[in-house]
């Protein structure tokens, strides 16, 4: 009788974790801007993703002039969440006038239906918009286990790197990726054929990463966009931003700022902002930490000097994060019509960083 | 590759529910039930 009980017990619970794993499956709402000239998925771009858990919509802002061709991911890591956020800003708010912007607010899209294992991260987290209360995925940093599995013991990348068993699922370690590899490398193929059939010109891939690692506030640039990349950093410089330099190593492979140069030679540029709620040395993971972004334990490591950001108490905020995002997009498009005139890109109504930071992202989200 | 993990945490979960059923300890009942209930989650590979 005490079993049954127990059984009974088991299985409503197991219920109700279902209810709350299988949530993460229900892809988070968008509300493109009036300027949207397309909206496709990957599949149409590379038909073996059409109905795998990799498929993920594709937006197109085409301007009625010719100008140069933008790509804009956001969520090759789905636990980076100001660079899907910006790119969702993005897909919210412009018109292109003149040239083309392809944004992809979810690159991995199945990344996004779990979460990090043993993290305790919030599944999802909330901003405040003029509509109310809107909710926004926290995903894994690598493709869901239920969708690609198993992990192979040492994984050896398109590019012939070896990497550990795990990065099999690590969306910017599959590039160029393969026709018929594992589902992460079909989505990095799908992007590559998105890239060629497009003749996209430039690649922004917006991620963040933690405060103690070195490649922070950055611009990492393929030496074929070196040029871009120093007068985007002199241009936000001015503005007030700080961003470091970092070029693509030449002999880490299957990340997006060296194989989007290498193989479909275009300019490549991966920004990275500093996100407490992702690093080793946070307090208890919440809501609060990725968006208001303030926790005691970095505060007192950027005291002891072991960070590369300053952080202090008020903490790096997702809006700052998002705004440090639109800063340098921005500037890297100035910089870009600067040195190749013909590759002019108008965007009207592009989120203003300061705005952004001074008013909070909702202002700007549906 | 997935069958094979299906019969193995099939095996495992039969095994855990025949533990519950034949242990007399209120906390041991408890605990295997605990385990169940991730084992479940696995076997309907629920993630």
């Amino acid at each position: 009788m005490k079993a049954m009980l127990f059984l009974g017990l088991t299985l409503a619970i197991s219920l109700l974790a279902s209810r709350e794993f299988l949530s993460m499956h229900r892809p988070d709402e968008i509300f493109p801007s009036q300027g949207l000239t397309a909206s496709r998925m990957l599949s149409d771009y590379f038909p073996a993703l059409k109905s795998t858990p990799g498929d993920t919509p594709v937006y197109v802002y085409e301007g009625k002039e010719r100008g140069g061709h933008i790509l804009i991911l956001g969520g090759t890591h789905p636990n980076e969440p100001a660079g899907y956020i910006t790119a969702i800003l993005l897909a919210e708010n412009i018109r292109v006038a003149k040239g083309k912007i392809i944004v992809i607010p979810w690159a991995n899209a199945s990344g996004f239906t779990h979460s990090d294992p043993q993290e305790g991260s919030p599944q999802r987290f909330d901003i405040k918009t003029i509509s109310g209360r809107r909710w926004f995925k926290l995903g894994s940093r690598v493709t869901n286990p239920v969708h690609q599995w198993p992990d192979p013991t040492i994984y050896v990348n398109p590019m012939g790197q070896k990497l550990a068993g795990v990065e099999a699922r690590n969306l910017n370690r599959a590039y160029p990726g393969k026709a018929h590899g594992n589902l992460t490398e079909k989505v990095a193929f799908g992007i590559m054929k998105l890239i060629k059939e497009e003749a996209i010109d430039l690649g922004i891939d917006l991620h963040e990463s933690a405060p103690e690692y070195p490649v922070i506030n950055a611009i990492v640039f393929h030496e074929n966009s070196a040029d871009l990349a120093a007068l985007a950093q002199m241009e936000l410089q001015a503005k007030g931003y700080e961003f470091r330099l970092e070029g693509s190593p030449p002999n880490l492979r299957g990340l997006s700022h060296r194989e989007w140069g290498d193989e479909a030679k275009i300019k490549a540029i991966l920004m990275e902002t500093p996100n407490a709620s992702h690093g080793r040395l946070k307090g208890k993971p919440s809501i609060s930490l990725i968006v208001d972004g303030q926790d005691k334990y970095y505060e007192r490591a950027s005291r002891l000097g072991r960070l590369f950001v300053p952080f202090g108490p008020e903490g790096i905020p997702l809006k700052s994060r998002v705004g440090r995002h639109l800063a340098g997009l921005n500037a890297i498009l100035k910089s870009l019509t600067e040195l190749e005139p013909e590759k002019l890109v108008e965007v009207e109504n592009m989120p203003d960083a300061a705005e952004v930071q001074a008013r909070g992202i909702g202002a700007s989200l549906r | 590759m997935r069958y094979i993990y299906h019969l193995i945490v099939l095996y495992l979960t039969g095994h855990l529910i025949w533990s519950l059923v034949r242990e007399k300890k209120f906390w041991k009942q408890a605990g295997i039930a605990m385990v169940l209930i991730m084992f479940l989650l696995r076997l309907f590979l629920i993630e």
